[in-house]
């Protein structure tokens, strides 16, 4: 576990991390959300010892990384917003200077760079120049130079920056595998659809303090005081707009002036009590076509918006 | 094992450079014809004239290298470490196990790599002068010891200012601005305070030419190039030794200011190297 304690950063007149703690579990996929300057980065490069705090302590498990600097360096895994590559290198080549700058021994290397070539499906590539190579090559190229020393803990600064749909959805696919295999995953990102559907928890940061933090669902549900629904029925809008009213676990419904037919509403409880709503309705003959709580994504840019008080994403 | 993987990372980069083979053909090019032109000028060779020609072929091509090597190996190290910087790879070096010796140390060879090639592919040009005499064995390795030196001093400069500033172009100017000072100033120095010295006698050089580069290629030439020695604590040393000497301490002392300035946040961590410092000494003292 990674444990972020009353971390202060400042930067001459900036004030870049304001008195930030946060707890990342094992094993998360842990997303950092935040408009512009929020302190995002910042925190990445501090959890990568590229900087150190002005204030605070940073543990990684029992070890505060202060005291054990070359603990970082075994344990994370570092892949910043930009590319970072030298073109002149082939993709093999690229890999086996990371694996020997972090101390892998050599006769350890081919079989290391093939794995991971393997993994970030550029096996095809291998003796092509990196500067051939496409922008989600080299952004999954970066993600195999990051994952170079087997690190424990990978931070993923705006992984998907600048990729075409196919290229995030290998990405997403990919940093789901990493997460199978047992790693934390720490992303920053500014595609909140993404980070709802790919994390398992998140924070979010702004003006370098923490706003709120935990797992996606609980954030959502308590910013926005609930998950929405919405209902389409085939006819009989105002029945169905009748019997929500009924029940507790619903409130603010809402139905669209165009189609009747089409119901939004807050819903308050569990997966059990949304099952009781929707046995309700089949109940009462209403005839149900779709029945489906609104995407956390969604919700989680309405959350962030309420939170940042309308600040634009980064 | 990192220092390896650096300097093999180093040396692909700048061996694959188009701009490196047209380094070396350029550079033993314009060695190769101020020599031809110099020989065409010649009128006889034989007896005596020959081993002279032999000599002032020598003096020639070695003053064009020394130039040439003083003005090539910045250009090899002065963007070694901003240049990573502006590649955005620097972060990802200090991420790795890689100390600052290994990164300082896998640079400068690789930077320094580049210019010996130079100085040794020029070998075959200077086997010349073998040719008409009037330069000894002892001599050329003397010499070749100067342009090694020489580039060592030039090529640890240019590191040390590319881990000192951020713009590649900064850093290049200020290397070689350091060269021409290097050469220049004891000489400007010598006019401005009226100095009297000029080659052929047997004298004194003066102290402020201990450490030129000239004046010490000057004294490996054929019965010490007229330049004199040099008087420290009564002792006369031949200007090429002490040059070798104040450069091996000059690398060393840009090399560990490099080491320093190459991780982050030099200015922070000298002071709380100060202050641990202090808390050290405090508490034996009250111990």
């Amino acid at each position: 576990m990674i444990k972020i304690e009353h971390v202060n950063k400042r930067y001459r007149t900036v004030q870049a991390l304001q008195d930030f703690s946060l707890e990342i579990p094992r094993g998360s996929i842990y997303g950092l959300i935040g408009p512009n300057g929020a302190g995002k980065t910042t925190l990445l490069r501090i959890l990568a010892a590229l900087i150190s705090p002005t204030s605070g302590k940073v543990w990684f498990d029992d070890e505060e990384v202060s005291t054990v600097p070359s603990l970082i360096q075994r344990k994370v895994g570092y892949m910043p917003d930009f590319f970072g590559v030298y073109p002149d290198l082939t993709t093999v080549e690229y890999l086996e200077f990371y694996a020997g700058i972090h101390g892998i021994p050599y006769q350890k290397h081919a079989r290391t760079v093939n794995d991971l070539l393997e993994l970030v499906d550029l096996s095809s590539k291998r003796d092509e120049l990196v500067e051939t190579l496409s922008r989600g090559m080299k952004q999954r190229l970066c993600l195999a130079r990051a994952l170079v020393h087997d690190p424990e803990v990978l931070l993923l600064d705006e992984p998907a920056s600048g990729l075409d749909p196919r290229a995030r959805v290998e990405l997403r696919e990919l940093v789901r595998t990493l997460q199978g295999m047992g790693k934390t995953i720490i992303i920053s990102s500014h595609i909140l659809l993404e980070m709802a559907e790919m994390c398992s928890d998140i924070a979010i940061i702004q003006n370098g303090r923490l706003v709120v933090s935990g797992d996606v669902e609980q954030v959502t549900s308590r910013i926005s005081g609930g998950r929405q629904l919405e209902i389409r029925v085939l006819e009989r809008g105002a029945d169905t707009v009748a019997a929500l009213k009924n029940m507790t676990a619903i409130s603010n419904i809402i139905t669209s002036e165009e189609n009747e037919n089409l119901i939004q509403a807050d819903f308050s409880g569990d997966d059990r009590t949304l099952h009781y709503v929707l046995a309700e309705l089949i109940k009462q003959d209403i005839p149900v076509v779709s029945f489906a709580p609104r995407s956390s994504g969604g919700l989680l840019e309405e959350v962030f918006m309420s939170v940042t008080e309308g600040s634009s994403p980064s | 094992m990192t220092f390896a993987a650096l300097l093999t990372k180093e040396l692909r980069l700048r061996l694959r450079r188009e701009r490196s083979i047209w380094v070396i053909i350029i550079y033993l090019l314009v060695m190769g014809l101020l020599g031809f032109l110099f020989l065409s000028r010649q009128n006889g060779y034989g007896g005596d004239v020959l081993s002279q020609v032999g000599g002032q072929l020598y003096i020639l091509l070695s003053v064009v290298q020394l130039v040439l090597t003083m003005f090539i190996t910045p250009a090899f190290t002065s963007t070694s470490i901003n240049g990573e910087k502006e590649r955005q790879t620097y972060d990802l070096l200090l991420c790795s196990r890689l100390s600052a010796f290994s990164l300082v140390a896998g640079k400068l060879i690789a930077g320094l790599a580049n210019a010996l090639l130079l100085i040794f592919a020029s070998i075959p040009l200077f086997s010349l002068v073998f040719f008409f005499g009037g330069v000894s064995p002892q001599d050329f390795i003397k010499t070749m010891l100067v342009f090694v030196v020489t580039a060592i001093v030039a090529g640890s400069f240019g590191l040390f200012c590319s881990t000192l500033l951020n713009r590649p172009t900064v850093s290049t100017v200020i290397a070689y601005m350091f060269c021409v000072i290097w050469a220049a100033l004891p000489w400007l120095l010598t006019l401005l305070l009226a100095l009297t010295f000029s080659f052929g006698g047997q004298q004194t050089v003066p102290l402020l030419f201990i450490w030129n580069p000239i004046i010490a290629l000057v004294s490996t030439f054929p019965g010490g190039g007229g330049v004199g020695t040099l008087s420290i604590a009564h002792h006369s040393i031949t200007p090429w030794r002490t040059y070798s000497v104040l450069s091996l301490i000059a690398t060393v002392v840009l090399f560990v200011l490099s080491m320093w300035f190459v991780k982050p946040n030099p200015v922070g961590r000298l002071r709380s190297l100060r202050k641990r410092f202090t808390l050290q000494k405090q508490s034996t003292v009250t111990a």
